[in-house]
């Protein structure tokens, strides 16, 4: 056993699109511990909530981050709506959750071609940012925005879909999904890419559990914890849903859970848009919220549950936002995950956990 | 599975006790998040359990107070918790990853809980609201007090009602003289400058008060 040396990883590294900084304790190639070190990019985002409304900060939580944008708008509106009391008509609710979905394709595609760039596989990277334009083409079509769609309110959404958007929706997600199956295929089958993830980097069920992790980093330990599985919203008219898990628990598994969840998200979409129902996307909300009130609220963001919690002053200003994201949560799994890892492996096995640090700082 | 959420006090002695009986009931550490107030900072640990979230809130823990950390139960609330002592300065005890005070970088210390210019103006602007709506109370009571003593004078003896009247006047006048008095005594200590302006605005005050009742 040789002598335990640090090696300092990031903030800057070619496969980290975001800092993050590792001090990795390492035993000759063996990472032995990890101590994970964020803060770079903390924007003090939560503090704007006593200088924004309620639904001013509306556009404030979905600028915490560009891939997950559609889910803190929506999981920050939930929360309001909550602690006010508001209910959203179930044409809304659909339409949140249609939005929310093509949301969670485009970010597992994202992760899925950053993913395949750090495999040194090139032109998978190309395939699927080329796929996740398409969805970021259905953003642009519904809602006027391809990143920061500004769709959510308190109360509802501020734009509708036609049955002919709905109808091109499924056929371009249907178009996506022959391209998707044939990169998927190759992705799940070739023996370059299973040599640097299958074993690699493995946490047991039990583990997960007691560091209770969140997403597909644990659903990929056969842990059947999915947020959308409460039902809540128009998930709750789904014919059936169950979470996608993976007994492996290696970095294989976890690739292998987003893959199949880019399907399942447009088996979800295509039920909604064949079964939502008519009426108003919004309602009217009057008043402030009530001195002392809180909520709290969970939403299945693409990297897994994420917290909202809002107190009212009485006034339109909130006295306190708080979001946690699934990454802090992720964190600990993330440590345990790289001890005893070959070094040579600590990018892929933090590729594969898919840390979102701009969401954790906010 | 249905999810349901609520809100439940907690002492702050049993922060670390209550984290390992939900661990030993199968219980998931949420997060943890912090509340600046006047009266200190609330503390709020969640967890969760077939679908049902659970937020204990720990009251008014002192500005630069100490909790027991609970990383040693739940790993993964060190991140929280070192969040917490940076943005709010709570400390806490037996933290199982301590970045003592570097977890973020900040250009301000506990930048939570710094009251926004914004946040104090809004907060005055309630206090206002809620002393105007008290001395309007008050002024109503007042009034209504009056017209009682009125009813119950014209039911007396005449006589014993003059004499009422007459010692209720006398305190009105004392209570007058004295407020008199002392604004004197106040005046006096006064810059004679701005003890002039006082004076002239008050004086001015009481002669269109006087103009409005003729």
């Amino acid at each position: 056993m040789g002598k335990a040396t640090i090696i300092p990883f990031g903030p800057q590294h070619p496969v980290l699109p975001e800092p993050l900084h590792l001090d990795l304790v390492v035993e000759d190639e063996t990472v032995i511990d990890c101590i994970p070190q964020i803060g770079f990019v903390h924007r003090g985002l939560e503090k704007l909530v006593e200088t924004r409304d309620y639904n001013q900060f509306i556009y404030v939580a979905e600028r915490i981050c560009g891939i997950c944008a559609m889910g803190h708008s929506l999981g920050y509106a939930e929360t309001v709506e909550e602690l006010m009391g508001v209910e959203v008509p179930r044409r809304a609710e659909y339409l949140r959750v249609i939005w929310h979905e093509l949301s969670r394709i485009h970010s597992h595609l994202l992760w899925l071609g950053l993913a395949a760039d750090a495999f040194g596989f090139e032109s998978m990277f190309m395939h699927c940012w080329r796929l996740r334009e398409r969805v970021l083409d259905i953003f642009e079509k519904t809602t006027g925005g391809r990143v920061i769609l500004s769709v959510v309110s308190v109360g509802g959404v501020v734009r509708d879909m036609d049955r002919a958007t709905l109808t091109w929706i499924c056929d371009v997600l249907d178009g996506i999904k022959s391209d998707y199956d044939a990169i998927v295929k190759t992705l799940l089958t070739d023996t370059s890419i299973k040599n640097r993830t299958v074993g690699v980097g493995a946490i047991s069920r039990e583990k997960a559990i007691e560091l209770s992790m969140v997403g597909p980093f644990a659903r990929a330990s056969d842990v059947a914890y999915d947020v959308r599985m409460f039902g809540r919203g128009a998930y709750g008219d789904l014919a059936d849903f169950q979470p996608i898990v993976d007994a492996q628990g290696d970095c294989y598994a976890r690739v292998k859970v987003r893959c199949l969840e880019v399907v399942q998200s447009i088996e979800i979409i295509k039920e909604l848009a064949s079964k939502i129902p008519e009426g108003d996307i919004a309602v009217k909300v009057k008043g402030s919220p009530v001195a002392g009130a809180q909520a709290s609220s969970v939403l299945e963001q693409p990297r897994g549950e994420c917290y909202y919690y809002a107190r009212g002053n009485g006034s339109k200003y909130l006295e306190r936002m708080r979001m946690r994201t699934p990454t802090s949560q992720n964190l600990a799994g993330m440590t345990v995950a790289l001890k005893g890892c070959d070094l040579a492996d600590v990018n892929m096995i933090i590729l594969t956990i898919d840390p979102c640090i701009s969401c954790t700082e906010r | 599975m249905e999810f349901t959420q609520g809100f439940a006090p907690l002492e702050d002695a049993q922060v670390h006790e209550e984290a390992q009986r939900r661990r030993a009931d199968g219980w998931r550490y949420v997060q943890m998040l912090a509340v600046n107030r006047d009266e200190g900072v609330d503390v709020i640990y969640s967890y969760m359990k077939d679908g049902a979230l659970e937020n204990l809130v720990v009251e008014a823990v002192p500005h630069d107070g100490k909790l027991e950390s609970i990383s040693d139960v739940y790993l993964e609330s060190f991140v929280c918790e070192n969040e917490i002592h940076d943005l709010f300065g709570i400390g806490f005890s037996g933290l199982a990853i301590d970045f003592l005070g570097n977890f973020y970088r900040l250009s301000t210390e506990k930048p939570m809980t710094i009251i926004s210019p914004e946040q104090l103006a809004r907060r005055e602007k309630e206090a206002k609201a809620k002393a105007a709506a008290a001395a309007k109370a008050a002024a109503q009571t007042q009034e209504q007090n009056a017209e009682d003593m009125e009813a119950k004078l014209a039911a007396m003896d005449p006589e014993k009602a003059a004499k009422v009247r007459a010692a209720m006047e006398a305190k009105a006048a004392k209570e007058k003289k004295q407020a008199e008095a002392d604004l004197e005594a106040k005046l006096a200590g006064m810059d004679p400058e701005k003890a002039a302006k006082v004076r002239a605005a008050m004086e001015a005050k009481a002669a269109k008060a006087e103009k409005e009742v003729r």
